[in-house]
């Protein structure tokens, strides 16, 4: 059934937080895990499992394929049980009231590759809410992330994603 | 003494104590947390790495049962259930019997950031008849040697066919 | 965790703190990814009916790292895990009780380790052994 009842109001407090990062938390990139997001992608290039062949290619270590970016330090407790993502301590606290979510989208740039060794750290912050309330309410909340590669203190990609709740 | 009816050929009998070729396994921080997390394991050794050192190991500790990931290899056998290498069975049905590990922990204790040779052999095969009829039980021993050549743990397992 | 127990304070015919489990189909598929085995009997319905089975069913592996983990909250800090092994006798479905029990069967020191030898099993909500096992494993001494 369609939640039509429910509301949602975005308020100046909800606004205030745009652009407030997070504090940092720790993802690692390492051989076990770019090899698995491979096949969960359905690439059988080795440049994702042969760690000798991504050497002669001249990598330090076989590449995360496109949209990986290391899976995070993950702590009972401290991360979403689900979705596996850290849960901040004073992120933003939106208290949405809708049971539905989707995916609603990603746009990644990337300033350099990653590679298997690679720890990064990854700041995240709330960039943009929309509300539309035509039809089924939709909420759309998007949130902005920076990864920096610990070892070279460089930015190698950030990433925007869109969650929509109904 | 093989029966009659036996499915257990010369050519299998050849192949008990004979090691399969080793296998390379991983054990990362990261595969270490995800298996812990899979259990529902709650010992912070298992996921946080100042907690594993402040209680004496070199980095988080691999959860009983996890000796890390094979290195994969597209186009190679994919993980699954154990299956007979190198001869086949009349038999379409394959149950897992049991597994049994065995740990050395004088040898080391298993934690992320080592590299972990498995090698595998059949160590016995027995036929029997059961509720199923006749089944076939293969036993398999794996030793698992870590990057110092030291045995750190061993895997007992049985399939049945039948 | 609890307390660390020691060698001294174990019984013979003693029960050691029971673990209940009760996975749900994600924690299936986190036990999939956790142990990279993706047979589809364990999250995929319809395949897992079409191979004879009434539905999804537990991994049997899973139910050996529970009682893996039955083991290590047990032995604490200063205990180790020897061995410990269990064979898959019954099915366990998902959303329902797997309880994780152990019984001391025998203690016994030998070049200066304390073994506690153990019945380890999970047990489905009838009461029925699903996976029984053994155990061994080493405690501290209070000596």
């Amino acid at each position: 059934m369609p939640d039509t009842e429910t509301k949602f109001e975005i308020t100046d407090e909800m606004r205030a937080q745009y652009g407030v990062d997070s504090a940092p938390w720790t993802y690692e990139v390492t051989t076990t895990s770019v090899r698995m997001y491979a096949r969960g992608i359905g690439s059988d290039d080795p440049i994702h499992y042969d760690v000798e062949f991504a050497k002669a290619q001249g990598f330090r270590s076989i590449v995360a394929p496109l949209g990986y970016i290391g899976t995070p330090v993950y702590l009972p407790g401290k991360n979403d049980p689900t979705f596996g993502f850290p849960r901040r301590e004073g992120g933003p606290r939106l208290n949405i009231p809708f049971r539905g979510l989707l995916d609603g989208g990603t746009e990644t740039e990337y300033f350099d590759y990653i590679c298997a060794g690679d720890v990064l750290a990854e700041t995240s912050h709330l960039a943009d809410l929309k509300y539309r309330e035509t039809g089924r309410p939709m909420l759309f909340v998007t949130n902005e992330s920076v990864y920096t590669n610990v070892a070279t203190g460089k930015v190698v990609v950030k990433q925007r994603l869109t969650s929509i709740h109904m | 003494m093989a029966q009659a009816s036996s499915v257990v050929t010369d050519d299998m009998r050849a192949l008990v104590g004979v090691e399969g070729a080793p296998m390379t396994l991983e054990v990362e921080k990261t595969n270490c947390r995800m298996f812990a997390r899979s259990v529902g394991h709650t010992d912070a050794i298992y996921y946080d790495e100042a907690a594993a050192k402040a209680r004496g190991h070199r980095s988080i500790v691999a959860p009983p049962g996890f000796m890390g990931t094979p290195v994969f290899h597209p186009g190679q056998a994919p993980t699954g259930p154990a299956q007979s290498r190198g001869y086949s069975i009349p038999y379409k049905r394959v149950l897992n019997g049991g597994t049994e590990y065995e740990y050395f922990p004088e040898n080391g204790v298993i934690c992320a950031g080592d590299t972990i040779t498995a090698r595998s052999k059949i160590s016995a095969f027995e036929e029997t008849e059961g509720s199923l009829g006749p089944m076939l039980i293969t036993t398999r021993e794996t030793t698992y040697t870590n990057q110092d050549g030291k045995v750190v743990a061993k895997m007992y397992g049985t399939t049945i066919q039948y | 965790m609890g307390e660390q127990v020691y060698f001294e304070d174990v019984r013979e015919g003693e029960e050691i703190p029971q673990l209940k489990k009760n996975c749900s189909t994600q924690q299936l598929v986190l036990w999939a990814a956790g142990s990279g085995d993706f047979y589809q009997i364990h999250y995929d319905k319809d395949f897992a009916q079409r191979t004879g089975l009434k539905g999804l069913i537990v991994h049997g592996a899973l139910k050996n790292a529970f009682l893996g983990q039955l083991l290590h909250d047990w032995v604490g800090e200063q205990g180790q895990i020897r061995r410990f092994g269990c064979s898959y006798r019954g099915m366990d479905e998902p959303d329902q009780d797997i309880l994780c029990r152990g019984i001391v069967t025998k203690k016994r020191s030998e070049d200066g380790r304390h073994y506690v030898e153990l019945d380890v099993w999970t047990e489905n909500p009838d009461g029925k052994k699903t996976s029984p096992g053994t155990a061994i494993v080493t405690l501290p001494s209070r000596a």
